[in-house]
């Protein structure tokens, strides 16, 4: 009896110790030096011509927030409906800001200009039939800039670009001149009106389906939740499960050249290593946002790995004001650069993102088409631990008497510019102790209130934080972030009161001609990193998974990306 | 009985009040804000006040409960924050998924527990016995998550003879969603391949989300039938020669039931309510994971109204337990 009882509790307990050491793969540490070559990656697979046919199930981590475009600001949600709703122009395949036109064949008009006129395809109908015609665009303008209140709380994309809704936004009206052509006249010229309408957002929906699905009433409206035929694309969303799967079909009578595959079935499977699992069981043939922990795994099982260049960024909020603590050390300039010099961003790059992304010297990514124009701007700060003692020194602090400074992270969250909060917490804490600071840690939950929240408010010293880009405007990124407020107060969250820098922002907002708008916002770069406003880290890039008969499927650091290229090569 | 079904359905109405009142309070304690969750980094104070206006949360708490009061007592339960969606249409969406679950690991439980607390009881003290005893502890041990990930990696990886998640194989199988049961519905759009494949689907899920309740109703079991065993009447039956079959299925586990019934009836009410692990890992689109969404997106209406669907269900099947034990035991006697 008692053999057995030894027995008995051996074997609960080793059940319990592997339990706790299983891992779904292996765990960035804090200690970051070693090195290895990131798993190979493919480049726009192609083997052989296209051939058309074939089902493709695709996991994401979850489905559509809504099945109106226009309430959606997420890339699951957009990742179903850009396949079936079309912009009156996008960006370019692979691209993040050459302009081609969809809906619309051509246009007129620029960031100089009021008025618009976009040209509008001629034959092209929606799924259910009924013709695209000016009309029909106009309708859908009109019934987002007159959107009701429950409505426009969730239609984040027009409210933040547009500048609100109703009369005295950014549009003054929208005109049906003919059959073919849209005059859409602006109350002010605005750099970023074409980039803002490419937003899957801005689809446009026939009026047939938006009148018989009562898409204005709140109460009644079928729109957001059943699969209709109101787009133009090239699939249709020909059924949706909420949780379970969104099915697309080929549309078969698409204006332009149509898909390869005959179905397109995108499945939500929310934990990243089950959607690794179900690639490896067969029950799907490709997945988006693989863990950086599993890019090896899925190269040598055998997968394809295709990468998708950052437009994302990864920053240590600095806050020489944070109300949490007096007499704040990083109110000294030279606090606050032995801060950025004391971080090896290139070491955070391997154990947290699997070794695919790039230092980030300024916020705009690498794939941003203002990169260049904008990154003349700005000295780097190299990684330099003895500079970074020589700084804090300088600033009458040595290790009699360190430096004090909270660092905050958050929980219960993965960002793309983030996959392991307290991992990175860990590494960055180890390197700025290395360096002579001494850290106080914190953490909160993500939502708001919380850590969004108090961050934004400006209630931490150091915090993480990061932003994926809407569209490739520096206004999207260091204007969204430091633009002054209409009392002229400076942006909470960093307290960066800085003199010149919101004569500098509002100058770059307002300025219309490329090169001038890249050399302002290269001052405006020039101003916030020179006096560590904030220290960009890491532009992190993701990747999806196929299995090796998946082909065509292009990448776009923006998200914007087809399913209509992809063929299955039946090996 | 039926005086005592209408009274237990009548004290569902004060019942299901008081718990409204006590959800919608708790919820708004919680950390997290529906508009901040909308907005994610967007989230600055200006939008979030705009968004919280939209969605009539700046109004005061008394004036939201009373609205969401009359919404309850018209049948209308409300609207997701997030997808607009109604939330009666969700839960009916999901419920099924739930249910279909539930039956899996209720069936897998019950076929291996009840026969092995029979055959544990019998064999008190014996190696059997202590069998039993590690199995039920590991079973309890186990944590699901871990259980589920390598029930995949074993028998739909390695080996894979069964699917890895899912409820069907949607390159075979495009099965019309009629009742939402995977398996009915397969059956009314004349799939019976399709139907074997649903089942094929529930088997992995089945097991992980089973093996707990299997381990309690094992081990209650041996424990009713150990007590049952040491009656007098069980002796007396076996006295007068009666197959040792009969006495065990009429005579021992008849009797042995009643608190096995109430631990099923318990375990019921808990998988209905929602098996979030289990449906994260085999991506299973029940209402644990729609809850538990619900909750990461402070979506107050879904929370509410969705809290009260699942303990009205709870309450209900319990009243079935209790009036089965009338059937169990014909001495019982509801007034």
């Amino acid at each position: 009896m008692r053999t057995w009882r030894w027995f008995s509790a051996f074997a609960v307990l080793a059940l319990v110790l592997a339990a706790c050491g299983t891992q779904t793969g292996a765990s960035p540490s804090a200690d970051v030096d070693e090195e290895s070559e990131p798993p190979a990656v493919s480049e726009e697979p192609t083997d052989g011509e296209p051939v058309a046919g074939g089902t493709l199930v695709f996991a994401g981590a979850r489905l559509a927030a809504s099945l109106d475009p226009s309430q959606t600001s997420d890339g699951e949600s957009f990742r179903i409906l850009q396949q079936v709703y079309e912009p009156l122009v996008d960006l370019a395949i692979g691209s993040t800001n050459e302009l081609v036109g969809v809906l619309a064949e051509s246009w007129e008009g620029g960031p100089e200009d009021t008025v618009y006129v976009f040209n509008l395809r001629e034959g092209v109908t929606f799924q259910d039939g009924t013709p695209l015609n000016a009309e029909a665009v106009k309708v859908n303008f009109d019934r987002w800039q007159s959107f009701p209140e429950e409505f426009s709380a969730n239609a984040y994309y027009y409210g933040a670009t547009m500048n609100g809704f109703g009369e005295g936004n950014l549009i003054a009206s929208v005109e049906a001149t003919d059959d073919l052509t849209v005059t859409i006249t602006l109350t002010e010229p605005s750099p970023t009106f074409l980039f803002a309408i490419t937003l899957p957002a801005f689809g446009i929906v026939s009026p047939a389906v938006l009148e018989s699905t009562n898409a204005d009433d709140p109460a009644e409206s079928t729109f957001g939740t059943d699969a209709s035929l109101g787009g133009t694309g090239p699939f249709i969303l020909e059924s949706y499960t909420p949780e379970e799967e969104a099915t697309l079909v080929r549309n078969d009578d698409y204006w332009g050249t149509p898909a390869y595959l005959d179905r397109v079935i995108i499945r939500p499977i929310a934990d990243p290593a089950a959607r690794l699992q179900a690639l490896q069981g067969g029950s799907v043939q490709g997945f988006d946002l693989v863990n950086p922990a599993d890019y090896e795994a899925v190269v040598d099982d055998g997968f394809v790995l295709v990468e998708r260049l950052s437009f994302n960024s990864l920053y240590l909020g600095v806050n020489p004001i944070a109300a949490e603590t007096e007499g704040n050390p990083l109110a000294e300039l030279a606090v606050r650069e032995a801060v950025e010099y004391a971080i090896d961003k290139e070491a955070l790059i391997e154990p947290f993102y699997g070794g695919r992304g790039a230092v980030a010297d300024i916020f705009l990514p690498p794939s941003s088409g203002w990169y260049d124009a904008v990154v003349g701007g700005v000295e780097p700060r190299g990684f330099d631990q003895d500079r970074a003692r020589e700084l804090l020194a300088e600033a009458g602090f040595g290790p009699e008497n360190p430096p004090e400074v909270g660092f905050w992270f958050p929980t219960e969250v993965t960002r793309p510019y983030m996959p392991d909060p307290a991992g990175l917490h860990a590494a960055v804490t180890q390197m700025l102790e290395d360096a002579g600071f001494v850290v106080v840690p914190g953490s909160d939950i993500w939502d708001s209130p919380g850590y969004l929240a108090d961050a934004q408010n400006g209630l931490y010293d150091l915090h993480f934080l990061g932003w994926t880009g809407d569209y490739d405007d520096p206004s999207n990124w260091y204007g969204v972030h430091f633009g002054y407020d209409a009392e002229g107060a400076p942006a909470a969250q960093f307290g960066c009161d800085v003199e010149g820098l919101n004569e500098a922002i509002e100058a770059a907002e307002a300025e219309l001609d490329e090169t001038a708008r890249g050399e302002a916002w290269a001052e405006v770069a020039r101003i916030i990193h020179g006096e560590v406003c904030f220290i960009t880290l890491v532009h992190g890039d993701t990747a999806l998974a196929f299995t090796e008969e998946v082909q065509g499927y292009t990448a776009n650091p923006t998200g914007s990306e087809t399913f209509s290229t992809v063929w299955l090569s039946g090996e | 009985m039926g005086k005592f079904i209408l009274r237990r359905i009548l004290l569902l109405i004060p019942i299901l009040l008081g718990l409204s009142v006590l959800i919608f309070l708790f919820i708004r304690l919680l950390p997290g804000d529906p508009a901040g969750a909308i907005l994610g980094e967007r989230a600055t104070p200006e939008n979030i006040e705009r968004v919280r206006a939209a969605l009539g949360l700046d109004r005061p708490l008394h004036e939201q409960y009373f609205e969401y009061l009359g919404g309850l007592l018209r049948g209308d339960l409300g609207q997701s924050f997030l997808t607009r969606r109604d939330v009666v249409d969700d839960f009916l969406q999901r419920f099924p998924a739930t249910i279909e679950l539930t039956a899996a690991a209720l069936i897998f439980a019950l076929s291996l527990g009840i026969p092995l607390g029979m055959i544990t009881a019998k064999r008190r003290g014996s190696w059997v016995d202590q069998f039993g005893t590690v199995l039920s502890l590991v079973g309890i041990s186990i944590p699901i998550f871990f259980l589920g990930l390598m029930l995949k990696y074993v028998f739909a990886i390695q080996f894979p003879i069964l699917p890895d998640s899912g409820r069907i194989d949607f390159i075979e199988y495009a099965i019309p969603r009629v009742t939402r049961f995977m398996t009915v519905d397969a059956l009314l759009a004349g799939e019976f391949g399709g139907f074997v494949d649903a089942l094929r689907h529930l088997i992995l899920p089945g097991i992980a989300l089973g093996t707990i309740p299997l381990a309690i109703i094992m081990r209650i079991t041996r424990a009713s039938v150990v007590d049952v065993l040491n009656e007098d009447y069980v002796r007396t039956a076996n006295a007068k020669g009666l197959p040792s079959g009969i006495v065990d299925t009429r005579h021992v586990l008849r009797n042995a039931m009643l608190p096995v019934v109430t631990v099923i009836g318990l375990q019921t009410g808990l998988l209905l309510g929602g098996a979030i692990l289990t449906e994260t890992i085999f991506g299973w689109g029940g209402v644990g994971t729609w809850i538990y969404d619900a909750v990461r997106t402070s979506d107050y209406q879904v929370i509410q109204s969705g809290v009260l669907l699942l303990a009205f269900i709870f309450v209900l099947v319990n009243l079935l337990v209790d009036v089965s034990y009338a059937f169990l035991n014909p001495r019982i006697r509801y007034s």
